[in-house]
């Protein structure tokens, strides 16, 4: 199986702080995989990184076999939404599909606009009047009208409410399956139990380094035989590797549940 | 590219076009005026210069009206070149401009390009107005060149709007911050355009110095943009026009000469201190760029903007390139 996501001692600083130190990781082709971690562990920079907008200062990235550049071609195999929603809030979302077939070379624009009719999403009103699930929704939706072969989802879900959680993982997913193995994701969050439905791949970083990494049934059986227990929850295994940084680890699942 | 800076800049586009053409009807309708008053001073003096002289061509508050070929260009810079780059940054916009299939480079060249060309036709149109505004009043008093008016008319005010803009452009994008950019804006439009007309451009080429008897009058023909003028003693010292200033460079015998209040004017008085002052070998001079200079200096200003601008916008296609985002 070939690898999407492959970075090695991958590091960046910045003037007064280190966002991610030493991180080696692999994401095999067609995974959805969570990375999880408290606030500023590093999420948000090192899926910056895969997708080209921060540069590392030291260490090396390949996403789909290349360094993350500059390039149409690269550009092209990315989709990427960032935690902010970043969208033209006085554009309307038939704006961005619009522009969107201009920007881009294999781009489904009839895809994205049944997929927000379904929605009861209008296409017609500005993207600033929707609400933030809505917004969100047609984030996702241009997001994979550009029919990437690697998805970044910086905590999508961080401003929707259970419901609108729920779509958002669901078309998630439903686009994983139409993609039928073309289409790794790699998705941060804070909620371990939305992310435990959907993803079959854990990376884990605390305090800017990766704590754990792998496919999350092989990690959890290698936990059982370690622990001698019959059963394990996700949330006991990350619990259990955040080691120094145990506390904030407590904070992250407790608060899993609640956080909307 | 062009599809999404459309979008993003139609509204805009919309209403700028309203306030322009609103300038342009306001500038038309008032130069229709100052030219059927020229027409019939010209039908009317039938040639005395005096009577030319005098007619008043413009009506008050609309005398202010050239000064739009400066305003303009300064807003557009502040409008639409210190938020091109920095909003996007500020609202987290540039996440989705710079993850579609296209590089920065394509993005901001794209960008940046068709504001600097609405820029340039935005400086143009206002500054064919205005020049054509003061036609009449060029014809009358002959100060196309001069100071002011110069800076209005022509050419000129393209190289403004360009360089506003990029100034703009560039300042939104190191600052990261559209407000902060709109000051510089501001204040480096009005500094380098006061250092440029002040400094800069009296020297652009070589100035020509004209001496003259000063019983006589010497006028630079056409219009010149005079720079200095006054007497020189046979010893090299200049003096300028004031009375105030000649009075005490004067030789003895031609001050004995002088009215008893320096200031006051009496012609014949004057006159035999003239011939005083010729006889002690003074002679008048007029230092100035020649008429014929009015294009070429119009050239070289916009060229110093033009040549400003492209530095700037290098500028922000390296930062925009590099910067982590």
């Amino acid at each position: 199986m070939s690898t999407a996501v492959e970075t090695h001692e991958l590091t960046k600083r910045y003037r007064r702080a280190t966002a991610l130190t030493d991180c080696t990781v692999t994401v095999p082709e067609g995974r959805v995989c969570a990375l999880i971690g408290p606030n500023g562990a590093g999420k948000t920079t090192l899926l910056r990184i895969l997708a080209g907008l921060v540069r590392p200062t030291g260490g090396a990235a390949l996403v789909l076999s290349g360094e993350p550049r500059q390039d149409p071609a690269f550009l092209a195999e990315i989709g990427f939404l960032g935690q902010e929603i970043p969208l033209y809030r006085r554009l309307t979302a038939e704006d961005h599909i619009v522009a969107g077939a201009h920007l881009n070379p294999r781009w489904d624009a009839g895809h994205a606009r049944t997929r927000l009719a379904d929605l009861r999403i209008p296409l017609d009103q500005r993207v600033g009047e929707l609400s933030g699930g809505q917004r969100a929704q047609v984030a996702l939706a241009l997001t994979l009208a550009k029919r990437p072969r690697l998805l970044l989802l910086d905590e999508p879900f961080a401003a929707l409410d259970p419901l609108a959680r729920r779509n958002f993982l669901a078309a998630l997913t439903s686009a994983v399956t139409d993609a039928a193995g073309g289409l790794t994701v790699v998705l941060s969050s804070h909620l371990v139990s939305d992310l435990q439905r959907v993803c079959d791949h854990l990376i884990l970083l605390a305090g800017s380094r990766v704590q754990l990494a792998g496919d999350i049934d092989t990690l959890l059986a290698e936990h059982r035989v370690a622990q001698r227990v019959e059963d394990v929850a996700l949330e006991e295994l990350i619990l259990t590797y955040m080691g120094a940084d145990a506390e904030s680890a407590a904070h992250l699942i407790a608060t899993a549940g609640e956080e909307s | 590219m062009t599809s999404l800076v459309w979008r993003q800049y139609r509204a805009q586009a919309a209403i700028a076009s309203v306030l322009l053409a609103a300038l342009a009807a306001a500038i038309v309708a008032d130069g229709w005026q100052i030219a059927s008053r020229w027409h019939s001073a010209l039908a009317g003096c039938s040639g005395n210069g005096g009577c030319l002289q005098q007619t008043a061509l413009v009506n008050g508050v609309m005398s202010d009206l050239p000064y739009f070929a400066l305003i303009v260009p300064a807003v557009l810079g502040m409008l639409w070149g210190a938020p091109l780059v920095a909003s996007e940054l500020e609202a987290r916009t540039s996440d989705f401009a710079w993850t579609q299939s296209v590089t920065r480079t394509r993005w901001l060249a794209v960008k940046a390009g068709w504001l600097l060309l609405a820029a340039a036709a935005c400086g143009g149109g206002v500054a064919a107005l205005t020049t054509w505004w003061s036609g009449p009043i060029n014809a009358q008093s002959a100060t196309a060149f001069t100071p002011g008016q110069f800076d209005t008319q022509g050419i000129v005010p393209i190289g403004y709007a360009v360089f506003a803009m990029a100034l703009g452009i560039a300042a939104g994008t190191v600052a990261r911050r559209a407000l902060p950019a709109i000051a510089v804006v501001l204040g480096g439009f009005i500094a380098l355009r006061l250092v440029v007309a002040n400094v800069l451009r009296p020297h652009y080429l070589a100035a020509v110095t004209t001496y003259f008897n000063v019983t006589s009058t010497f006028t630079p023909p056409g219009q010149a943009w005079v720079l200095a003028q006054g007497g020189v003693s046979p010893t090299g010292q200049v003096v300028g026009r004031g009375w105030g200033d000649l009075e005490p460079a004067l030789p003895a015998a031609c001050q004995r000469l002088l009215p008893g209040s320096p200031t006051a004017k009496n012609g014949a008085s004057l006159n035999a201190v003239f011939s005083c002052m010729q006889a002690h070998g003074w002679r008048g001079f007029v230092t100035y760029q020649p008429a014929g200079r009015y294009w070429p200096f119009q050239g070289i200003e916009t060229g110093i903007y033009v040549l400003l601008a492209a530095a700037l916008i290098a500028v922000t296609f390296v930062v925009v390139r590099r910067r982590d985002a």
